[in-house]
């Protein structure tokens, strides 16, 4: 089966203060479809750079990323742009929504990037809500709603284009215990649906409810 | 995006308020200084219009109006006696200032103008009276006075009403209707004599004006007038306009350097503004771009916000122009002169939205997750 995604000997530099800090060196790893796994590791470790480098958000110091088999550094920029709002959802640890949007219009609005029609943007956007438990809360504004409430909001936009990778940056960072495993609950239902979930954590319990575990430490990938 | 760009336009209401304040008011001022300019070139204009066919024959180095010419009465009536004019466009006059004029380009807030009875028509043409009479009687003998529209609310004065003019008094027998030639609306005019009598100038007058039966002649006529009379000024229509024209060139050049500040700092503040918006946005914006926003999408949306704002501030402010140009009672700007200002206010904010929008664009996804 071909992996959704793959690295093959990524690297990636940070140049700081005229030398460089090694944040991943020669990472490879496939992730198959339908697959839940979590990157764990410390502070520092890495896991959070390969997360950007694999949403094609950053561009690797060398190697590959690779998303069902066509290398990303043939892509141009708008084409890295189109991957991340067609094949790729994000799930941010501080949620990232746009203020000034109701709870649909934040679900909304990648299938609005993506051109798709409004007869069916609007019962998507609207199912979505209903999935990650929100029906009721369609008009609020992401300030009249709690911290869970708002990463619920986050993931039904992250599911709004089916991707076929979510990628998820420490989403249980900013919330309480309880709240934080409604989340992964809610993950683990979306990952039963057939969605492949690549997340990063340092939190071992959530790391636990994840398919496979990768340890990232020192920009490498140990078991 | 226009709807997004709505939304944060409403949930930045202070700041948005600012900008919109500053392209109304950079657009009034605008539509201000044009509306300044129309009036000084059609005072200008209006003003020249009635010395078609005419010529001024003054004291050498004298500007106009001549209240500094002085010309002996007798020279005057030889250049009356001239061939080829036309006798009761032509009249001697005398030239007295009441108050100096608020802009420099104006001869005077109000003046004095002696002319020969039956020589009114040579001064401000057809106008009728307002009140009174336009012409003053042939054997009128006293110390009377027809005042311009505007001389008439200087000395706040009614027919019948006694004005002092030079420690004298002096009866109102008739008040103008508004002329197009302001020389006129600011004139108190009194028979010749009177004047003479009044301001100490027996056997003087300012000036001679000049009517002649063929406009086509007054190139010859004026020629022939600076040979005979060398020692005086001799002013033709064309001369005047290119006085006035030397005259109105600095105003005209201070308003223009206004409307050019009002533009710069309209461009800066929304230049600034939106610097700043993009800046606080920098996390919505590499938000948007993480989940596929592209970069001209971006683009489009802070210069739809940019264009919003413009357009908002520079309706009302084009509008606020009109009543200054009917208290100016100069010709009003048109629809299209008003949107022509809008539209130069829209294109310094999109002149001032290239860089935060060029900027906004330029916004990495990546700074949506370093911004946590």
């Amino acid at each position: 089966m071909t992996p959704i995604i793959e690295t093959r000997d990524l690297w990636k530099i940070h140049p700081m203060d005229g030398t460089g800090v090694e944040a991943l060196r020669g990472v490879n790893l496939a992730v198959e479809p339908g697959e839940f796994v979590a990157l764990v590791g410390p502070s520092g470790s890495g896991k959070s750079t390969l997360l950007h480098l694999l949403g094609a958000m950053d561009t690797p110091t060398r190697g590959e990323v690779v998303f069902e088999g066509k290398n990303l550094a043939a892509f141009s920029d708008g084409e890295r742009t189109q991957l991340r709002c067609r094949q790729i959802g994000f799930v941010f640890q501080t949620f990232n929504l746009l203020p000034t949007l109701t709870a649909f219009q934040n679900v909304e609005l990648p299938l609005r990037l993506a051109r798709v029609p409004t007869r069916e943007r609007i019962p998507r956007a609207r199912e979505l809500l209903i999935q990650v438990g929100l029906g009721a809360r369609t008009n609020h504004l992401p300030r009249q709603l709690s911290g869970g409430e708002r990463q619920r909001v986050a993931i039904a936009r992250a599911l709004a284009n089916h991707p076929k990778l979510l990628l998820a940056d420490e989403p249980t960072g900013n919330l309480d215990s309880v709240t934080g495993k409604e989340i992964i609950a809610l993950l683990q239902e979306v990952h039963r649906a057939g969605q492949t979930i690549m997340l990063v954590t340092h939190n071992a319990d959530v790391a636990a409810q994840a398919n496979r575990v990768l340890h990232v430490r020192d920009g490498v990938i140990g078991t | 995006m226009f709807d997004l760009a709505i939304k944060n336009i409403l949930a930045r209401k202070t700041r948005s308020l600012l900008c919109i304040f500053a392209v109304m008011v950079s657009v009034y001022l605008n539509g201000s200084t044009a509306t300044m300019n129309n009036w000084m070139y059609t005072t200008m204009t209006s003003e020249l219009a009635r010395y078609m066919g005419k010529i001024y024959v003054q004291q050498g180095g004298s500007s106009y109006p001549p209240f500094d010419s002085s010309i002996a009465e007798a020279t005057a009536q030889e250049i009356l006696a001239h061939d080829d004019l036309n006798s009761v466009q032509s009249t001697p006059l005398i030239f007295v200032r009441l108050a100096r004029a608020m802009m420099p380009f104006m001869p005077a807030q109000a003046m004095v103008i002696g002319v020969m009875q039956g020589k009114e028509p040579a001064l401000w043409g057809r106008v009728e009276a307002a009140s009174g009479v336009n012409a003053f009687a042939p054997d009128e003998r006293g110390d009377v006075a027809i005042l311009g529209d505007k001389a008439g609310s200087y000395f706040n004065a009614r027919v019948g009403d006694n004005i002092p003019i030079n420690n004298t008094e002096v009866r109102v027998i008739g008040i103008l209707q508004r002329s197009s030639m302001d020389s006129v609306n600011i004139a108190a005019a009194v028979p010749l004599a009177s004047a003479q009598r009044i301001f100490a100038k027996e056997g003087t007058v300012s000036a001679v004006l000049v009517g002649v039966q063929d406009v086509n002649n007054v190139p010859t006529i004026a020629d022939a007038l600076k040979r005979d009379y060398p020692l005086l000024q001799v002013v033709t229509q064309d001369d005047m306009l290119k006085d006035a024209q030397a005259v109105l060139k600095m105003p005209m050049l201070y308003m223009s350097v206004m409307s050019l500040t009002a533009f710069i700092v309209a461009f800066a503040v929304i230049m600034s503004t939106m610097v700043m918006a993009v800046f606080e946005r920098t996390r919505e914006i590499g938000t948007l771009r993480a989940i596929g926003a592209e970069a001209h999408t971006i683009l489009v949306m802070v210069f739809a916000e940019i264009v919003m704002l413009t357009v908002v501030g520079g309706i009302p402010g084009a509008i606020l122009t009109l009543p200054m140009a009917t208290m100016m009672n100069t010709i009003l700007p048109s629809p299209g002169q008003l949107a022509q200002i809008v539209l130069l206010a829209i294109v310094a904010g999109a002149l001032g939205g290239l860089y935060p929008a060029w900027r906004a664009a330029r916004v990495n996804p990546l700074e949506a997750l370093r911004y946590e």
